[in-house]
């Protein structure tokens, strides 16, 4: 696609997701406006395992750090949410920055367990330390915005999720993103030519926490009350599945797949609470039989056009 | 107090050793972490319960057969999941995480949340050293626990099976070489893994119940002994788990209960700080 072209199916795209809610009813629209932070979600973990080859399981705690940091600054201390939402931002990302660095340099089976433990131990934190998290109870915290209006916070997920998706655009699409891809193909052909590995991927760790970090925090001000199923395991199955079924290593492809997930979960709700089990049988076999999610199969199919 | 919380680690310590053991071995032999470990370890717990409470079966016939059965099925998961993703670490990962959420989920329709548990081997308590009582099961774990761990040391340095896993561990392509069919060994080594976690599961769960969940913690602590004796070293599963069920357990006991898990993963930090490969792990070359 030309640089042209997908400029003008960005901007169609986007001025399509600004009128998608105006006719629809608050429900629709609260559907809506968690898909967004599922994109976020997806697209952000989708640059480490999709691009740089290594699996975080903390990711959903990273969005807990940022709803907490920035809900107990804002409900604690009467601190600014937008304000609060960059602080939690930034302490996702210097978490990110540490584990990274202190895991990394072992190879990726070692993040993989330590972001699991650390997921674990946060839930644990949260959960003990009732004083200042509320505990299971959640944490009712301040709005974005003075009036309460879905919409409005539509708006604002959007915009939060197109900067997103244009930052990870930029950075997959310049040489950043090519040592990136070099690290994932083979580590010691990249360190061979001079890319600095380690900090290739503790780059890539840190920028996908601290994204983790920020649609948590504005997920948790739209929530209103913030619970530990934010930094669950749950939820962090569902951003990799949402990831593995729409199709890891392609930009849009986490997009879809927070979309589609996340509206049939509605449906499928219906029936009773089997969601997460079909999901995961979905993506147990999407990932053993099409590693390439619903994009590849897609692409896979698509009718070859005579030029 | 202090000698209670000691006799309580030893016990853990034996347990998270043979948790762990089941990983380590995976690790050592084909670099791959199986997320689905402490769902492993619940499904025997679940099957020894409908064996054992549900059919009537004598407890060490359910016992043998749950451990067969998760056998069998770690042969199964190897054969469909594992081996088409071999020289591709990231997709183990990714794969036996979906499928210890899919075990979870499962369990939740079948079994409900509530904890189940077959029932205890022996009943009563013993006067140990004239210091407190302590439950006969609990001491029967131990002794089950160290038994098996026992025969797996057993296995692994008598056996002609125990040589080929000690060849392909240290390495892979020469024991490839010498006429090792090393896609076999994965297939029973991972088999094998399981096994040794449904051992943990059916030897604890007459003491904690098993519930859906339960697994999680489990896994994590096998993690953690694994990270801290060094990937793939036996020896250290062995030091690792005792040294983590002390800490807990004393910790527990003289700091703050509510974080017993937290220090597990405290000394999982100070290892990756302190000493990465871990007490006895070879340093990367």
């Amino acid at each position: 696609m030309t640089r042209k072209k997908l400029a003008a199916t960005a901007v169609i795209t986007i001025a399509g997701m600004c009128v998608l809610p105006l006719g629809l009813g608050i429900y629709p629209q609260h559907v809506l406006i968690t898909s967004l932070f599922y994109v976020m979600m997806a697209a952000s973990w989708n640059l480490l395992a999709g691009y740089t080859g290594q699996v975080s399981f903390g990711h959903a705690a990273m969005a807990g750090i940022g709803a907490y940091t920035s809900g107990i600054l804002a409900a604690k201390l009467g601190i600014n949410p937008w304000i609060g939402v960059c602080f939690g931002t930034l302490l996702a990302a210097l978490l990110g920055l540490g584990l990274g660095s202190l895991c990394l340099k072992m190879g990726g089976i070692y993040l993989s367990l330590t972001t699991l433990a650390f997921s674990q131990i946060l839930q644990i934190v949260i959960v003990n330390e009732y004083d200042v998290t509320r505990g299971t109870m959640g944490l009712q915290v301040p709005g974005l915005m003075g009036d309460y209006s879905k919409l409005h916070y539509y708006y604002i997920m959007l915009a939060a999720a197109a900067v997103i998706l244009v930052i990870l655009y930029r950075m997959i699409h310049s040489n950043l993103g090519m040592n990136f891809r070099a690290v994932q193909n083979d580590e010691t052909a990249a360190a061979a030519v001079g890319v600095k590995v380690l900090q290739m991927r503790v780059l890539a760790f840190t920028v996908a926490s601290a994204m983790a970090g920020f649609a948590g925090a504005l997920y948790g001000h739209y929530l209103l009350l913030i619970t530990p199923e934010i930094p669950s395991l749950d939820l962090q199955f569902y951003v990799l599945a949402m990831t593995v079924i729409g199709g890891m290593g392609s930009l849009i492809g986490p997009v879809i797949g927070a979309f589609t997930l996340n509206i049939l979960a509605e449906k499928i709700r219906d029936y009773g609470e089997y969601h997460v089990l079909v999901y995961g049988l979905v993506a147990l076999l999407m990932a053993r039989f099409a590693p390439n999610g619903l994009i590849g199969i897609w692409q896979r199919f698509k009718p070859v056009r005579p030029r | 107090m202090l000698a209670i919380s000691i006799m309580n680690g030893l016990v853990m310590g034996v347990i998270y050793a043979l948790a762990a053991i089941g990983v380590s071995l995976v690790v050592g032999i084909m670099n791959v972490i199986n997320f689905a470990h402490g769902e492993l370890y619940i499904l025997a717990g679940y099957f020894s319960y409908l064996f054992a409470s549900a059919m009537g079966l004598n407890f060490v016939a359910a016992m043998l057969l749950s451990i067969a059965l998760v056998f069998v099925l770690g042969i199964l998961i190897e054969i469909t999941l594992i081996r088409p993703t071999y020289g591709n670490d990231m997709y183990s990962l990714i794969l036996t995480f979906i499928l210890s959420i899919v075990l979870q989920n499962a369990y939740l329709l079948i079994f409900g949340p509530y904890p189940n548990k077959p029932p205890l081997w022996v009943k009563g308590a013993t006067d140990v050293f004239g210091l407190f009582f302590y439950g006969n099961q609990r001491l029967a774990a131990l002794l089950a626990g160290a038994a098996v761990i026992a025969a797996v040391f057993l296995m692994i340095k008598k056996t002609w099976f125990g040589r080929i896993i000690r060849a392909t561990s240290q390495d892979r392509e020469m024991a490839e070489l010498n006429g090792v069919d090393t896609t076999r060994l994965n297939m029973l080594s991972f088999g094998l893994g399981c096994a040794l976690a449904a051992a943990a599961g059916v030897i604890l769960s007459p003491v904690f119940p098993v519930t859906p969940n339960a697994g999680v913690a489990i896994a994590l602590t096998a993690f953690v002994v694994v990270v801290l004796g060094g990937m793939g070293s036996m020896w250290g599963c062995v030091v690792g788990g005792l040294l983590l069920g002390l800490v807990e357990n004393l910790g527990a006991a003289f700091i703050s209960s509510g974080y017993k898990n937290v220090f597990g993963f405290i000394i999982l930090i100070l290892v990756l700080l302190a000493r990465p490969a871990g007490l006895f792990g070879r340093a990367k070359i």
